[in-house]
């Protein structure tokens, strides 16, 4: 009551505006709200140019014709506009009516580039005239090349006609093409997969055995104890695998025939005619014809595929499955050597370590390590554990691959451990921090029950600071999924043959090189002989990167949430 | 408030009219000689002399900081985990030196439990709380840790409450069952000595007449030593009583005499409420 007379009684004035601590209040809220605006458009920024990437945009067809030049037929994709001063294109050399002071440019995909070199260019949009979006136009993705726009003009099985059409507007004729097109394709694309399962697993155990074998004459070579015995035993198994590897040769050589069977003819939009196999096509459809439905059906799929399939055409097409399982397999191999190792240190270090000053030093040591930009831990993970350790171990364990490395080389279990290494501060400190809010009269009635310290320690204490252990964890894992620069150094590449989890004894391949979005994003953005076609690709990456990252620390706060649930503080 | 008066007068009247005691006539349990401890450079403890009787309750009482609880850590060696701690004289376990080299603290401890003056369970279920000090000795037939189980909780006078719920956090009982909890918790790995450190100061008045009628029945088995700031408490639950005062024993004796005919000046002015 007093407070509000007070009031009443105060003038208003600045100062006491000023006072009443309600700027301060302004201040935070403004911080945090800008903090959060600017979390959110970051989000939606990657999100709409990533994911507007997949949805199949109208194919146009138009007549273009620049002042000075030869007109052309243009059939392509819009991708983006573009506002420019006039002056800007006059000084290129291109006539602009004298009026005008800006112009819209547009980025238009025409694909094609076996045809024309390049699949975008660059048009004007006031030369643009006769727009029509033509139902029969057609776009074709191919295993190389890129996309392919045109209208189909037959379909032949094994050279002999077995469709065609010359019309362009959608006739029965056309339409009927159309079909037997879809067909063909559907029958490629079904040994395609048979031809991939085939070159990729079977023949990829074949090889696998084959170097298995081939290591372990090397080894008993180099041991002096290969006798003629083991070695016709080695050869036996080897004609076991040459013998299997006829038989699949044999079967390939079949399918090749019969995935090369068909081809299709097409007229491209500057009227060259081409005639390609159906084999070389993922997918064929008329964007022009689809309704809103078809389209979100489409969307999923081409969704899925980015999920779910390997890269195409340096890394610009198809997916980036085995980036994210990297990624993931990276982060968790991080995480299985982070915990214990920064947990048994930070137990040294609060509960054994006598509190000295050699112990401070230490503390400030780990916690400035925290601190050393990351691309020098790649160093030291190269120098140290590749060039060191890893030809130790390849000289120790794995003479007989000599000279080419096994551990010696970049790979996942170098990364992984170099990552440890770079988020063990992180671990340790958060660990010490929960160790020290453990109450001491727990501990003491663990004592005092005939435990010794290593037993209340595991029993007790440890169980009770496990929370915070995972928010050590979780900063750890946040810290680590995000990192590119050391992984460029100790085992990331941009193109990986093979999943480094697979049915190929040992099954984990900690030797092998991994793929990773971050890196992903860094190949496909800047290393690309294609930018434009690579750009959505890389917001769209870089929004997987986040999600993935989002997931993985929702589960570590998910088990964190539980383990403090369970071990409430004993506060009274 | 006024019927557990009563009650606990009941008690006191019954136990004193058993018999007299003369401390003497005991067995004893825990004999202290000639007990200093330093914390760093200042001295908590000054010569300490005295026996902790057999089976029956030796309660101390005296002044905050008079070095009552540091007498009663040093009887399992708590004070140990003190960096700065420093003792010297001998504390005997029937004849054995506690201090001697090579004694096995951890066993040490075992048999000679400890009950603090806050409750400590751990963070698991009521089961797990009793049975860790046997799993701690390696203990882990389900047969055995539910019979001791069930008994160390019926001595607690316990098991009645909570056997419906034995798998159940004991962070969600009340304090004045984690108390007892935890007197079962220490008395299930069957210790010769119970030491209580102001068990009740943290509870409500029936929980703390609770556990003083625990501490009169589990007399029959253990040799107790009671810390407490209330010398009603003292009074009502004990055999014998130590008074101390800034470091020093002042008085021991039968809680009877102690009581009503201190030979102390100091005795006097302290159980009369002259200070303290």
């Amino acid at each position: 009551m007093t407070s509000i007379k007070e009031k009443k009684m105060q003038k208003p004035s600045v100062s006491n505006w000023f006072k009443s601590g309600d700027p301060w209040v302004w201040l935070n809220a403004g911080a945090v709200a800008i903090s959060v605006i600017m979390v959110i458009g970051l989000l939606l920024l990657i999100a709409v140019r990533g994911l507007g990437h997949f949805w199949p945009a109208d194919i146009v067809e138009a007549r273009y014709e620049v002042p000075g030049q030869p007109a052309y037929k243009l059939v392509a994709e819009r991708v983006e506009s573009l506002e420019v001063p006039a002056v800007q294109v006059r000084e290129a050399g291109i006539e602009i009516s004298e009026d005008k002071e800006i112009v819209s440019r547009t980025l238009m995909k025409t694909g094609n580039r076996d045809i024309y070199g390049s699949d975008f260019r660059w048009v004007i949009d006031d030369f643009l005239t006769e727009v029509t979006k033509p139902e029969m136009l057609f776009a074709a993705e191919r295993h190389e090349w890129g996309n392919l726009y045109g209208y189909l003009q037959a379909v032949k099985e094994s050279g002999t006609v077995i469709a065609e059409t010359q019309d362009k507007q959608a006739t029965d004729s056309a339409l009927a093409t159309w079909e037997s097109f879809e067909k063909s394709i559907e029958r490629a694309l079904v040994i395609h997969e048979d031809i991939y399962q085939i070159e990729k697993h079977d023949i990829g155990a074949i090889n696998h055995g084959l170097e298995r074998l081939r290591l372990k004459q090397r080894s008993l070579e180099l041991n002096d104890e290969l006798t003629p015995a083991i070695l016709a035993d080695l050869d036996a198994d080897r004609a076991v695998f040459d013998q299997e590897y006829k038989v699949l040769q044999e079967r390939l050589i079949t399918l090749y025939g019969e995935i090369n069977r068909d081809t299709f003819v097409v007229e491209a939009m500057d009227g060259t005619i081409s005639e390609l196999q159906v084999a070389k096509v993922v997918r064929a459809f008329r964007p022009n014809a689809m309704n809103v439905f078809d389209k979100i059906g489409f969307y999923g799929a081409k969704l899925w595929e980015f999920l779910s399939d390997d890269p195409r055409e340096a890394n610009t097409e198809g997916g980036v499955f085995p980036a994210i399982f990297g990624t993931i397999m990276m982060v968790l191999l991080m995480t299985i050597l982070v915990t214990p190792f920064g947990v048994v240190a930070a137990v040294y270090l609060r509960e054994y370590a006598s509190q000295g000053w050699l112990t401070r030093v230490i503390r400030i040591a780990v916690n400035n390590l925290a601190g050393v930009p990351s691309i020098v831990y790649g160093v030291f993970g190269l120098g140290f554990f590749i060039y060191f350790m890893g030809s130790s171990i390849d000289q120790a364990f794995f003479p007989e691959a000599l000279p080419s490395p096994t551990f010696g080389t970049g790979g996942l279990m170098w990364a992984s451990i170099t990552l440890a290494l770079l988020t063990v501060p992180v671990v340790i400190v958060a660990t010490e921090e929960g160790l020290s809010r453990i109450p001491r009269n727990v501990r003491e009635g663990s004592l005092a029950l005939g435990a010794t310290k290593a037993e209340t320690l595991w029993r007790v204490v440890l169980p009770m600071a496990s929370p915070a252990i995972m928010t050590g964890v979780i900063l750890a894992v946040a810290r680590a999924a995000g990192e590119v620069a050391p992984l460029m150094l100790v085992g990331v590449v941009k193109l990986a043959p093979s999943l480094p989890l697979d049915g190929n004894y040992p099954f984990i391949h900690l030797d092998q090189k991994f793929m990773h979005l971050g890196f992903h994003i860094y190949d496909v953005g800047f290393q690309s002989p294609n930018v434009e076609a690579a750009r959505p690709l890389v917001y769209a990456t870089a929004l997987l990167l986040v999600i993935v990252i989002a997931l993985l620390n929702l589960a570590a706060v998910t088990i964190r949430n539980h383990l403090r649930e369970k071990y409430k503080s004993l506060e009274m | 408030m006024s019927e557990m008066k009563a009650h606990s007068i009941d008690i006191s009247a019954m136990q004193r009219s058993q018999q007299t005691l003369r401390i003497e006539n005991e067995t004893p349990c825990l004999t202290v000689n000639n007990l200093e401890l330093f914390y760093g450079d200042k001295q908590a403890l000054n010569g300490i002399d005295m026996i902790i009787p057999e089976k029956k309750v030796t309660a101390f009482i005296g002044p905050s900081g008079c070095g009552k609880s540091t007498l009663l850590r040093c009887f399992n060696r708590m004070n140990d985990l003190v960096d700065t701690c420093r003792i010297t004289g001998e504390i005997n376990l029937h004849d054995t030196n506690i201090y001697a080299k090579g004694t096995e603290v951890a066993e040490l401890r075992r048999r000679v439990g400890m009950v603090f003056q806050k409750p400590n369970p751990f963070p698991k279920s009521i089961y797990e709380n009793v049975a860790y000090g046997l799993r701690i000795q390696g203990i882990n037939k389900k047969r055995i840790l539910d019979e001791t189980v069930e008994w160390a909780l019926r001595s607690a006078a316990l098991w009645d409450e909570v056997k419906d719920r034995l798998h159940e956090s004991a962070l969600g009982m009340s304090g004045g069952q984690q108390q007892r909890l935890v007197i079962a918790r220490t008395v299930a790995v069957k210790p010769e000595v119970l030491l209580l450190d102001e068990p009740a100061s943290a509870l409500d008045p029936i929980s703390t007449l609770k556990i003083e009628e625990l501490i009169h029945e589990l007399k029959e088995e253990f040799t107790i030593a009671i810390v407490t700031h209330n010398m009603q408490q003292a009074a009502r639950v004990s055999d014998y009583t130590a008074f101390m005062y800034m470091g020093d024993l002042i008085e021991f004796g039968d809680t009877n005499t102690l009581f009503t005919n201190p030979s102390k000046q100091q005795t006097e002015d302290y159980i009369t409420g002259r200070y303290g």
